[in-house]
């Protein structure tokens, strides 16, 4: 009976994350509405940085690429790529932590959820989701701004605009980051207006949903 | 030293405002007249969506997450650590990576210092120059201090100092009681040396070899209290430059 | 505020294999168990956690063909067996808390697999709202720390001195 009781307590939700965890009705308004104040001016403010310092820093990074694999564009794509997916793999933890979103339903969903809160929350752009497979395992992003780009000029040898994409890194931090919430995806840029194209363009296709990895029954 | 001179290192990739092309050899730009005339060999989208399209200030009070800063920068980190043999390697390689930065922040600067000043100028009756570059120590140092961090990080550094030793007139310290880049790194306790603003040390040397002032700048711990990630930029300058300055102070240029 | 905190005992955080990766009390004086011990609790629970997983009642699914109108909706996982869990929208948790009589084990599992668990007093307050507070604080110097190695134990310095103060509501 005592249990019964308690479990009536605990019903209410916490409005502050949306979770359906338990609290003890009685703390709740004691010190619930200071807490969520506190939590709710750290999610809308959003530390900030001038914007210029990461668009060279990152410039910075392509160049050094560039020096150190002597301007082999392909290779500078795939350590870009790989930084990427470092940064993914940690940078989902904060979009998670900083945004309180759940999990997606399904691949439309996330693709949404990638275009208006990730890009919106670490770039302050917001690309468009288009050109969906019938199956809706795959789609574009179409960037209309990349601060990571501003200022940027490929280099003029004949070659970079050919082979290098300058913002890859970016394909890297979205396999990074879905695959940490058991998505297997593929992401790859087919446009780019630094090579002159009228767009700039990343295809997203949904490779497969990883299961739970944990075997319940074997341990 | 066996590595070529610094500016030589610049990758010819424009990210600053110090654009490309305008030491373009002047054969090849007449095979390529028809062309955009700034890049010759470049394509350039339909709705020319280029550098040259944008106006330089469009960025200029722009904001970005802090995070995306973080994590590239420590990406920065992961990948210059890699290569390195020791903790002064890897400050000299996060120094190497600052300094293209600081000569192109200079160049966007003065840029910015003339178009915002350049109209309380022109009240005066003396001819419209744009304000020349440091000529002298101090000022130079206060460009850094004021400016320089303003454009970086938001607000002013947070001391200036100069060396009292008479053995190292040419030493100066700039002081960040909490530096901006280091926010999220802890290194790990056998690393407790490292400081990863070895970047902005880079940035400032950048900046002062861009006004013609050979310096040696490099980043130290001195924790207090209050302010456990505070750093000391040391700024140290070249024999040449302390000389110039005994001239220039001479010679009662300010 | 100071009331809130004073009832924090302690935290643990699990990584997506199970194995330990931070521990710390946050009241002096606080009897610790060993490093071992410390080990096994962190295994144990991740085991338990995923066998509350798997023992969620299925019940059968009522209307095995609603026509075509729930085909616009994703979210329907291939009914293979013809049983769903209850509530389908809301996704199977694991073990959330562990209450005795002395204190109360909250399990926050973020969605990428990483656990923290939360020692506090069962009269603790807000215990969701401190633990989201952990968690940022997790993404902020952890995460963003190069020198961190994911799944590998936390050591960072600046992560437990900003948690440190925020729980002694310095910040």
């Amino acid at each position: 009976m005592a249990l019964e009781q308690n479990m009536e307590v605990s019903k209410p939700q916490c409005p502050s994350t949306g979770t359906k965890k338990r609290l003890s009705l009685r703390y709740i308004f004691v010190l619930e509405p200071e807490l969520i104040g506190f939590i709710h001016m750290r999610r809308t403010r959003v530390d900030k940085v001038n914007a210029e310092l990461v668009t060279l820093t990152y410039g910075t990074i392509v160049a050094q690429l560039c020096q150190d694999y002597d301007s082999n564009y392909q290779d500078v794509n795939k350590q870009l790529d790989k930084m990427g997916y470092n940064i993914g793999m940690r940078l989902i933890e904060d979009f998670l932590a900083k945004s309180g979103v759940g999990r997606c339903a399904n691949f439309r969903e996330t693709a949404d959820m990638i275009a208006k809160v990730g890009f919106k929350i670490f770039l302050n752009v917001t690309p468009t989701v288009t050109n969906w497979t019938s199956d809706n395992t795959q789609f574009s992003l179409i960037f209309e701004d990349n601060p990571l780009a501003d200022f940027v000029e490929l280099p003029d040898d004949g070659r970079a605009q050919d082979e290098l994409w300058f913002s890859n890194i970016l394909c890297g931090v979205l396999r990074g980051s879905l695959e940490m919430v058991q998505m297997q995806i593929e992401a790859h840029f087919v446009s780019d207006v630094l090579r002159g194209d009228d767009t700039t363009e990343m295809r997203v296709s949904l490779v497969r949903y990883i299961e739970d990895e944990m075997p319940p029954e074997e341990e | 030293m066996a590595a070529p001179p610094r500016h030589a290192t610049m990758q010819s990739i424009s990210n600053g405002s110090a654009a490309q092309g305008n030491d373009r050899p002047q054969t090849q730009q007449s095979q390529h007249v028809q062309q955009s005339q700034q890049s010759p060999g470049l394509r350039v989208p339909s709705n020319r969506k280029t550098i040259y399209d944008r106006h330089l200030n469009r960025s200029r009070n722009a904001e970005l997450s802090r995070a995306s800063f973080a994590f590239l920068f420590g990406e920065m980190v992961t990948y210059a650590q890699r290569r390195v043999t020791g903790i002064q390697d890897l400050e000299k390689r996060l120094n190497e990576q600052g300094y293209p930065l600081g000569l192109r922040l200079l160049d966007l600067l003065f840029y910015r210092s003339t178009s915002t000043s350049s109209s309380a100028l022109s009240s005066s009756s003396t001819s419209s120059s744009p304000p020349n570059r440091p000529l002298r120590i101090i000022t130079l140092l206060h460009l850094i201090h004021g400016p320089l961090w303003r454009l970086l990080f938001g607000r002013a550094a947070d001391a200036l100092e100069h060396s009292v030793s008479p053995d190292t007139p040419n030493e100066y310290m700039i002081t960040d009681n909490d530096p901006m880049v280091n926010t999220y790194i802890s290194a790990p306790r056998d690393m407790s040396m490292l400081n990863c603003a070895a970047y902005v040390a880079g940035i400032i040397e950048g900046v002062c070899d861009g006004c013609g002032f050979e310096t040696k700048v490099s980043a130290h711990n001195q924790p207090t209290e209050l302010w456990p990630s505070r750093t000391v930029f040391l700024v140290r300058f070249g024999d040449p430059v302390m000389e110039r300055e005994k001239v220039l102070e001479r010679a009662g240029v300010k | 505020m100071p009331d809130n905190n004073r009832g924090v005992f302690s935290l643990i955080i699990i990584n997506k294999a199970g194995g330990l990766i931070y521990q710390r009390e946050f009241q002096a004086g606080l009897r610790k168990l060993s490093t071992n011990d410390y080990l096994v609790l962190a295994g144990t629970f991740h085991g338990v956690h995923a066998i509350t997983r798997s023992i969620t009642p299925k019940i059968p699914i009522s209307q095995p063909a609603q026509s075509p109108a729930t085909s616009s909706t994703g979210t329907a996982a291939p009914a293979a067996s013809g049983y769903s869990y209850p509530n389908p929208g809301v996704p199977v948790s694991g073990l959330d808390y562990l209450e005795t009589d002395k204190f109360r084990l909250t399990c926050f599992q973020t969605l990428t697999g990483t656990k923290f668990l939360l020692f506090t007093d069962p009269l603790t307050g807000s215990v969701d709202a401190i633990i989201q507070k952990i968690y940022e604080l997790y993404a902020d110097f952890v995460m963003k720390n190069p020198f961190y190695q994911i799944e590998m134990p936390v050591r960072c310095e600046a992560f437990d001195r900003h948690l440190g103060a925020w729980l002694r509501g310095r910040m």
